[in-house]
This record gives C-alpha cells, structure tokens and sequence, in this order.
C-alpha cells in the first residue's frame, strides 16, 4: 500500500509470484485512487450540472449527470434578483488588493530575515513566529471592537485587516530568499544599487514563482472568507460573495437552483486561479514546511 | 553572510558612509510594516481580549471590573459546555481521521508506478480551493433529509431509511467531519506527499538488501522520517478545526438545540447577538490557553523546537 512496496529487490521469491503481487497491488492503488477522486470531484460534478437544471429535474432519481432540458435560467435569475456582481467585484478588489499588498511586505520582511544579520534579529524572529499561535477565534471579539472604535466598520479597508502581512508569508518567503546567492546581491551593491532596489531589481525576479504562490493563497484566503465580514459588514449593500451567498440560503432557501448557480459561480475564479498556477501554489504551500 | 559596506574607493567617501549606514537600519525599515499591524491588529486587541475577560461590558459605557466571573459562568454555561464537547469531536474526528486518510493517500500516490499522478493531486487538493461557505451550501442540499442526493443513493442502493443528517444531534457532528474530511484530506495530502518526496532513496534500498519487508520499511523509516511533517501537519489541523465556525454556522446552525454548536460560533453568538462581550473574550482567551498547552505538547511529544532553524 505504500511507497516502498514495489521496490525492486534482490530476494529468493520467484520472479512471477512477485511481479503478479506486484501488479494486483497496482491495481489496489488505482482503484483507492479513483475511489477518493469519485469522492472529491462529485459533489462538484452534481452541483455543477444541477445549476443547469430546472428546480424539477434537480432532484430526480436517479440523478442525470448530463441535464436533460439544460437551463442558463437559474443564472439569469441569480442576477436579476439579487446583485450578484456588486458582490463578486467587491469580493475578486479586496481580494486581489488585499494580496498585493500582503505578498509585497511578506516578501520585504522575509529579505530583511533572510539576508541581514542584525542586532535584535533573533527577538524579532521569534515575535513574529510567535504570532502563528495567536487563533483568530482570540482576536475576532476585541478587533471588532478596535475597528468600529476607528469608526471602520462597513468600510471596504477594514475588509483587509486580519489578513494584512501574515507571519506564515514571511516564513515562507524568507525560506525562499535565502536560497537567493548571497554573490549575487554583493556584486549589485558594487555597482552602487541601494538596499531596497536590490529587493525589487534582484531579489523579486528571482523568486517570481513563490511569491505567484503566496499571492494566490492570499487571494483564496480572502475571497473565501465568512467570519470576519459577517462581523464588520452590516450594510448590505457591501457585501461580499460569501455574505451574499449566505443571505440566498437565507432568503432564497427553497431555490435550489439560485444556490447552485452561485456557488458555481462564486468557485469560478478560484478554480480559474487554482488550475493555472496549481504547480506553483501547491510546491510554494510545502517547501516551507519540508525545509522547516 | 553578513554584510559589510561596499569597498570605499569604489563609490565617493560620503556617499558610501551613507549608504553603509542605511545598510544597517535598512532590515529595521523593511521589518517596520509587519511589526506596525502586528501591534496594532494581532498583539494589542491580544492584550484587549485578556482585559476584556475581566470586565463585564454590553457595547457601550464603560468597562466594569468583575474578575473571574466571565471564566466562572463559562464553566456553568450548557451552551459552552456543548461547543467545547463538539468542538473536540471536530478536532478529534480530523486528527483520527483525516489525518490517516491523507497520509494513506500521500502513500498510494507516490508508489512506484502510479499514472497520472499530477492529475490526482491536483483533482485532490481541489475542495481546499472552494470557500467553506460554498462547501457548507452544497452539502447543506447534498444532505438533506428528504432530497438530498446523499439519503437517495442510499435509500436506492442499500435500502437504507432516510438519515438526519443535520438534524438530529449525533448525525449533526458525523456529517460536519464529513465535511471537513472531504475538504481537507486532499489538502494535507499534499504535506505528506512532499515529506515523502523528500526521504533519500538510499534509505529503502539499503533497508531491502537488510531484508526489510515493506511493512517493516514503512514503520522503521517512512514513519519515523515523516515526523516533522507530520507535527506540522496536526498543529494546522489542531489550530484550524478549534476554530471552525462556517460548517455549523451554514449546514446547521449549531443544531439541532446546541448539538453541533462550535466554540467560535457560542463566541460569535456571546458578542454579536447578545452583546456580553466579556463572556466572548473569555471564551476565546481560554480557547487560545488550551491550543497554545497542546501544541506546546505536541511539539515536546515529537521532539521540535529544539533543533528549529
């Protein structure tokens, strides 16, 4: 069942036994394989084809795969009825602005960690390292309090607050840059490059890819967020997706259809996102946990 | 790597004094944005919440001391009795659970001679993507008594009478971890499967020339080789799933009564519908406490932290 069971070995047991054992345990493989692949992908499949259904034909047993009267009606009605695209702009702005900003300074304090020796370096280290431990569940009570305090709440800057400049992004970064050649930045200073243009000219283009890979988590981090703009947004007219998406169940709860077509369409960037730099994220997301 | 001035001589003197000075302040400068929100968002409403959890306070006027008396009533409130009970079934359910499942995952997809190996990561680590509104929206249908896909599968393949999946108490918390593992074993999956990458090979062919077996390959190397990864892999489980809140809050609403009610959700009902903030923060403070213990013993248990960095 493992890594190590077909590894080609030496021993006494006849050759075919083996390569017979060898194969029937490849076929094991597949068939878990294609067992969590059914699990994983058909909640999806059925949501997605429903969205095409009318309200009728969504629960039909057995289920069609393939719709058999296909509708756009569902999606039509999605955006007269409730203003889905103030919400999905609203959502893809904060989102995208919320990680340009996070990535940059991510990136910027992971070089300060990762190239300089300093005094103070290690106190430093350790606080921001110490920040991973502080549960969001502690701080949501009291932020909330501080923001409306700041006279903040309902404005689409304090949307970003609790994912300004994550310490795991400057872990990551920082194991990212070091691998960067010290020679490298040497040789820019003796061409007179100032401190924080060899962050942008030399430093940035060499790890383009990771920081693809944090600004797509950032992106999903938000955009895929509930908590923390169920509590500071009441108006709304400044909702996000996930607020307005709950407000349809909430509303719209025996419109099966209505439900459907948006989560399908709320999903969309993300899986557009997540198939185009998937090798990225997913390589960026571990390095920093198998290097740690 | 330290860094030391360019060569004088290079540039002009007093140009290259300044710059060298900026060389030592410039990790300060770019240390400066993170330690700004750190203080201001992370460590100071911290700080807030311990001060709030000794003080009863309703929105508005001012903050009365009360000691410990927000902690005391938490111990004789049923409602939070119920969320830390779920709440540690979620977390138990994903470490005993979830966790096994993805690291037999991670196995299977890295054995020798597996095809489209990159179309099933890829497929697997897919739930992770979708918000957990979304996820909680479907299963919200997928499980439903009367029309969910799920009851009809059952009723039409084994016969089975319809489940209540999300409304009687017990089926409430079996199908919030099914949700959860649906979403995350994909997602730790990939930890695993690059913590098993990383294993030289050398280790298995001399182990096999030993006259290992694969099972006894796999306990006395895979497992033990993996640890890091795995201590990783049960903090991210540990801090995420005492935090859950979308997956009560949509697919049940902490019910039927208070059966699947989570901790951030009693917090979120404490502060945001009725207005005893104090009794929140403490909730929260005493969350934190007993996440912060645990972690602190995992780590200790798998032996990290001594040799970090």
């Amino acid at each position: 069942m493992t890594a190590v069971s077909y590894r080609e070995d030496a021993r006494v047991t006849p050759h075919r036994n083996k390569s017979r054992g060898r194969k029937l345990a490849l076929i094991g493989t597949h068939v878990g394989l294609f067992f969590w692949l059914i699990v994983a992908l058909t909640p999806l499949i059925w949501a997605l084809s429903g969205s095409f259904k009318p309200i009728e034909d969504i629960f039909v047993s057995p289920p069609q795969i393939i719709p058999e009267r296909p509708t756009v009606a569902n999606y039509t009605d999605l955006f007269s009825t409730v203003p889905f695209f103030g919400w999905f702009m609203r959502s893809i702005l904060i989102a995208g602005g919320t990680a340009a900003f996070s990535t940059f300074f991510c990136a910027l304090a992971g070089f300060a960690f990762a190239k300089y020796r300093f005094p103070g370096e290690k106190i430093l280290f350790n606080i921001m390292l110490s920040s991973l431990m502080i549960p969001f569940a502690i701080i949501l009570v009291p932020l909330f309090i501080e923001v409306t305090r700041m006279g903040l709440s309902n404005q689409y800057i304090a949307y970003s607050i609790p994912f300004l400049i994550p310490a795991f992004g400057i872990f990551m970064m920082r194991q990212f840059i070091v691998s960067v050649p010290t020679e490298l930045l040497e040789a820019a200073r003796i061409d007179g490059c100032g401190e924080f243009r060899l962050f942008l000219g030399v430093v940035i283009p060499v790890i383009r890819p990771a920081l693809g890979a944090l600004f797509v988590w950032f992106f999903l981090t938000v955009y895929n967020d509930f908590l923390w703009p169920a509590v500071i947004v009441s108006d709304s007219s400044r909702y996000t997706l996930t607020l307005g998406l709950n407000s349809l169940r909430t509303a719209y709860s025996t419109e099966y259809g209505l439900v459907l077509a948006g989560t399908m369409l709320a999903a969309l960037p993300t899986l557009i996102i997540f198939i185009l730099l998937r090798k990225q994220l997913i390589e960026g997301l571990t390095a920093g946990a198998v290097k740690a | 790597m330290a860094l030391t001035a360019p060569p004088s001589g290079v540039t002009a003197p007093r140009a290259s004094r300044r710059r060298a000075s900026f060389v030592k302040i410039a990790p300060y400068v770019f240390l400066t944005p993170f330690y700004v929100v750190f203080l201001l968002f992370i460590a100071g409403p911290t700080l807030f919440a311990i001060y709030l959890s000794l003080h009863s306070w309703a929105g508005l006027g001012s903050f009365s001391f009360v000691g410990f008396d927000n902690y005391t009533n938490l111990f004789t409130n049923d409602d939070f009795h119920a969320a830390a009970g779920n709440t540690a079934w979620y977390v138990l359910g994903a470490l005993l659970i979830v966790l096994p499942l993805s690291l037999g995952l991670a196995a299977v997809l890295n054995a020798h001679g597996v095809r489209w190996k990159g179309f099933f990561r890829t497929s697997f680590f897919l739930p992770i993507v979708l918000s957990p509104v979304i996820v909680a929206l479907l299963f919200n249908i997928l499980f439903d008594t009367g029309t969910g896909l799920v009851n009809g599968v059952l009723s039409s393949v084994l016969g089975v009478p319809p489940v209540g999946w999300l409304d009687t108490p017990v089926w409430a918390k079996v199908t919030i971890v099914l949700v959860l593992i649906w979403r995350y074993t994909g997602y730790l999956m990939i930890f695993f499967l690059a913590g098993l990458q990383n294993i030289p090979r050398e280790l298995y062919e001399a182990a096999s020339l030993d006259g290992a077996g694969p099972f006894r390959q796999f306990s006395r190397i895979t497992i033990p080789m993996l640890k890091p990864v795995t201590a990783f892999v049960v903090v991210i489980v540990l801090t995420g799933t005492a935090q859950i809140f979308e997956e009560p809050f949509i697919l049940t609403n902490g019910g039927p009564g208070n059966a699947s009610l989570s901790i951030t959700q009693f917090i979120f009902r404490a502060a945001f519908q009725r207005q005893e903030f104090g009794l929140a923060a403490a909730a929260g403070v005493l969350l934190f406490i007993v996440v912060f213990a645990i972690s602190r013993v995992i780590a200790s248990v798998f032996g990290i932290g001594k040799e970090s960095q």
